[in-house]
């Protein structure tokens, strides 16, 4: 498992939530994506990225949340990502448009739930 | 005027037959005579017939000049009639005809002696006086006194004392009446004319002369002398037009007191009366005129002087004028005869230069005989005389170094398989004789015959050994030298900063310049210029280490001082041998203190709004001379807006001007314009001193304390991503602290970070450049601009498109523009909040 000092992984029950903190930038996305793709493993439903310690955020953060959605779109494991309302992280994905493709949740418990009961709502199209 | 006594008519020697014109005159002439006659007899004395003053002969003489001697029947008949009364008729013809003989031959002898009627010479009055009236009277006096003696009206003891009156009345007649008649018919022909504005002086002197004849006539007490002075005067004022007629007022005066015996005469005997009157009328004739003929003739000279003056200064005139426009045609000539042989040594010269410098030898191969011609040339830069032995290929060959030889023979070989008119040119070196190794560069072309084959080469050689060393020498100290001076300034707080480095064009000087700016803590800045003594690679690389030695003492936080002590220390141990200048200059932007410490270094300029100065610092000096030295630092106290420029000798220090000079032209040029920005100070100073080639390096520093006002953000950060954290965080306290509020300054920062995020992916290759940004507030809006140098590649991955969509969305009024020299993308986004400036 790559690790990364902004990001903090724990898998329970099948789902692995990572937490990210500090900045993303083009300074480090890249890395952040490989260790989130190596800290998810075959087996998990799917994966809760929290971003509400996140300081910082800007188009190469939402690239690479898309290019996961992506990718674990392929293997139809469910990504959910943590903005708290009236944070920095919701603000950029609003603007850039990502609330419309990611799935959203204001807390890691309600990601959790999301994941674990994809009923709830309905699957997303791949890509 | 012709003259009286010419003959008239075509044939000569004909006596012209006499008109009735004539015989008007005649008849007028008579009549006046006898008037004349009978008044001049009322003035007697001796007998009836001799008159101290006898009027006719003057008249008659007049007469003469002016109309012919052919009027003397008139003079002849009305004399005799005069003189009948008074004598018997004998005496009366002869009389009469001494009368008539007398103004005759005077008229002739004037006539001869060239006499002028204006009587406005003193031959004039000479001829007048001596032939007229002195030598002429003698006929009449000698004929009437034997006439006289014949009719016994005196004795043989008295005819000496008759003659004496009758010459002395008769001369009188011509001296007296003759000139005033002249004046009155020459009247108009004098020049100047008299016009009115004279009468009242004239009137004047008339009444006073009338009055002082009179009353020294008529009075005892011998008061004659009053009268000279007057006639003196009137004819100096008047000439003869005023002499002639008070001469003839005063004798007339004079001779009617005489004959009446009264005044002055009445104690005088019949004798002495005579005597006193004649010497009387003769001295105050004689004077008159004279005076008169003389101020005429000064008049006359002084206006031919006058005109001849004139005349002269229009000669001058005309001759300067000739003489400039000489002038002006040969200055022109000789112009344009200095440029020619100005233009012709030129191109002489330079003729001779290009050849020189060319080297150019030519040679020819012919393959058939294996004849190979050589140009004088070629020999000279193989170092042999021209044509000194016969030439073989094989011969020339042999010139050239072993490893050389073969490649010129591999390069001949290639071209003869090939088949082709082009050789491929070949540098190669030879040996001349002195063992001297030289560059060369050949060219050759190969030509065949209809058969293909060659039959002839045709080359030329260029000797390039002094381009091939200069070139490698400057290529690496030019490269070295720019590699060691910073690739771009940093950009601090309060101040613009800009550089100039030029390497010289010429010799190999490259080398020894070096400038930096080095940012310190507490938003200080150092800024150092130097120069290495020497050029080429030595003073290059002692350059390089000088500069990380001042670099790393200043950020030590070294006072400037002993920055520069330090410096000192440096330079023996790197380079015993070597001194630099240098100027080390730590810069406080918000308090505008400036400390200098200078080390045998050219003094800095300051550039304020009122124009350029020298700061003149203490001198120190150069490092590397005297072990120990304390090197002192100066500080200067600037106002914002003011600039500090350091520069290197090679601006001011030039082979065609004196150091004085060179300073005096940096400083005027400084002071021109002195708001300009600091890039252009730089550029135009180099451009305004060193106009050609630079000679030397050149090195210039410009700093300017920025406007209080301009309280703008800049920031350089390499195109790395790790970087981007660095820049957010300086740009998001600058918002902050003018006051923008955390919404605005958070969205800001991250339009800006996307901005140069894009920089970095798009512009730059694996060796990354820099990214500038600058942000200013205005007018409750904040502008941030990105800049980049390089140039955007063709976009990579997919959505590259992100960015620019979120910084669209940060900043709505967002610009891109792209050119040769990079990218700059503006944004603008009005603030929610108020802030406050």
């Amino acid at each position: 498992m790559t690790e990364h000092p902004n990001v903090t992984i724990a898998a329970d029950d099948g789902v692995v939530v990572a937490s990210l903190s500090g900045e993303i930038d083009l300074s480090n996305a890249a890395e952040i994506t490989d260790a989130l793709l190596g800290g998810i493993p075959n087996e998990a439903l799917g994966l809760v990225i929290d971003l509400s310690e996140v300081s910082y955020i800007d188009s190469a953060g939402v690239r690479m949340l898309a290019e996961l959605d992506h990718r674990l779109g392929w293997r139809a494991q469910t990504l959910r990502v943590v903005a708290p309302e009236e944070s920095r992280s919701r603000r950029v994905l609003e603007i850039a448009g990502l609330e419309r493709v990611l799935s959203l949740d204001t807390t890691v418990e309600a990601a959790r739930t999301s994941v674990q009961d994809p009923s709830e709502e309905p699957e997303l199209p791949d890509g | 005027m012709t003259s009286p006594f010419g003959i008239r008519g075509d044939r000569p020697g004909v006596v012209p037959r006499i008109s009735r014109d004539d015989l008007v005159a005649i008849l007028v002439l008579g009549v006046l005579y006898y008037a004349a006659a009978r008044l001049g007899l009322r003035l007697a004395i001796v007998e009836d017939n001799i008159t101290p003053l006898w009027p006719p002969t003057g008249l008659a003489l007049v007469a003469f000049l002016r109309y012919g001697w052919r009027l003397w029947p008139g003079v002849a008949i009305a004399a005799f009639l005069v003189n009948l009364p008074i004598t018997n008729v004998p005496a009366a013809v002869l009389t009469a005809a001494g009368n008539t003989l007398a103004p005759i031959v005077a008229a002739w002898l004037l006539e001869r002696a060239g006499f002028r009627q204006q009587i406005d010479r003193v031959r004039d009055v000479v001829a007048l006086v001596g032939l007229g009236a002195l030598l002429s009277m003698t006929i009449s006096a000698t004929i009437g006194s034997i006439a006289l003696l014949l009719s016994s009206r005196i004795a043989l003891d008295g005819f000496w004392g008759a003659w004496t009156v009758w010459w002395a009345g008769d001369a009188m007649g011509i001296l007296v009446v003759a000139p005033f008649l002249l004046c009155v018919l020459t009247w108009n022909q004098v020049e100047p004319k008299l016009g009115l504005r004279r009468l009242p002086e004239a009137l004047v002197m008339l009444a006073l002369l009338i009055g002082a004849s009179v009353f020294a006539m008529w009075n005892t007490g011998q008061l004659l002398f009053l009268v000279p002075p007057l006639v003196g005067w009137i004819a100096w004022r008047f000439q003869l037009r005023g002499a002639a007629p008070a001469v003839l007022l005063v004798s007339t005066v004079a001779a009617w007191a005489a004959s009446q015996m009264v005044g002055w005469f009445a104690d005088l005997s019949l004798t002495e009366g005579m005597l006193t009157l004649q010497l009387f009328n003769a001295t105050i004739a004689f004077t008159a005129f004279f005076l008169s003929a003389l101020v005429s003739e000064r008049t006359r000279a002084r206006e031919r002087l006058q005109r001849a003056a004139d005349d002269l200064e229009g000669r001058v005139r005309q001759r300067t004028s000739q003489l400039v426009e000489a002038n002006e045609h040969l200055g022109h000539e000789i112009t344009e005869r200095r440029d020619a042989e100005t233009k012709l040594r030129r191109s002489e010269h330079e003729l001779a230069e290009a050849q020189d410098l060319a080297r150019l030898g030519r040679w020819e191969w012919d393959l058939g005989s294996g004849t190979v011609t050589w140009s004088d040339d070629l020999y000279r830069i193989h170092g042999y005389a021209p044509g000194a032995f016969p030439m073989t290929f094989e011969k020339a060959v042999e010139l050239v170094p072993e490893e050389d030889r073969q490649r010129i023979e591999r390069n001949l070989a290639a071209a003869l398989a090939m088949h082709r008119r082009e050789v491929p040119d070949i540098e190669y070196r030879i040996v001349r004789p002195d063992g001297e190794l030289r560059a060369l560069l050949g060219r050759a072309r190969m030509f065949f015959d209809d058969a293909g084959s060659p039959v002839r080469m045709l080359g030329v050689v260029q000797d390039v050994t002094e381009r091939v060393d200069y070139d490698r020498q400057h290529r690496i100290a030019e490269t070295l030298q720019r590699a060691l001076l910073p690739q771009d300034l940093p950009m601090v707080d309060g101040l613009a900063l800009a550089a100039r480095y030029l390497p010289a064009e010429v010799g190999f000087k490259a080398g020894g310049d070096w400038y930096d700016v080095i940012p310190l803590v507490g938003g200080r800045v150092g800024l150092v210029i130097g120069d290495v003594a020497g050029h080429g690679l030595e003073a290059a690389s002692v350059m390089g280490q000088l500069r990380m030695a001042v670099r790393a003492y200043a950020l030590e936080g070294h006072r400037p001082a002993d920055v520069v002590a330090h410096a000192d220390s440096v330079i023996r141990v790197v380079a015993p041998d070597e001194i630099a200048t240098m100027m080390y200059v730590e810069v406080d932007p918000a308090s505008g203190a400036v400390r200098f410490v200078g080390a045998g270094h050219p003094p800095p300029i300051a550039i304020e709004a009122e124009g350029a100065r020298y700061l003149e610092l203490p001198k120190q000096p150069p490092i590397g001379v005297a072990a120990g030295w304390a090197y002192e630092e100066f500080v200067v106290d600037i106002e914002r807006g003011a600039k500090v420029v350091l520069y290197t000798d090679g601006l001011i220090d030039r082979r065609d001007i004196a150091l004085e000079e060179g300073l005096e032209r940096l400083l005027a040029a400084a002071g021109t314009d002195p708001g300009r920005p600091v890039e252009a100070v730089c550029r135009e100073l180099i451009t305004a001193l060193v106009p050609g080639e630079a000679a030397d390096d050149i090195a210039v520093l410009a700093m300017e304390r920025l406007p209080v006002r301009d309280e703008a953000f800049r920031f350089r950060m390499p195109a790395e991503p790790a970087e981007l954290a660095r820049m957010r965080r300086a740009l998001g306290g600058w918002l902050r602290g003018v006051g923008v509020e955390p919404e605005d300054t958070n969205d800001l920062v991250l339009a800006c970070a996307e901005a140069c995020s894009n920089a970095i992916r798009h512009a730059y290759g694996p060796s990354a450049g820099t990214v500038d940004i600058e942000a200013h507030l205005d007018d409750g809006a904040v502008e941030v601009v990105v800049r980049d140098f390089g140039r955007w590649r063709q976009r990579r991955g997919q959505d590259g498109g992100r960015g620019l969509a979120l910084i669209e969305a940060l900043a709505p009024s967002m610009r891109v523009e792209r050119s040769e020299r990079g990218t700059v993308v503006t944004m603008r986004r009005t603030l929610r909040g108020a802030v406050s400036v």
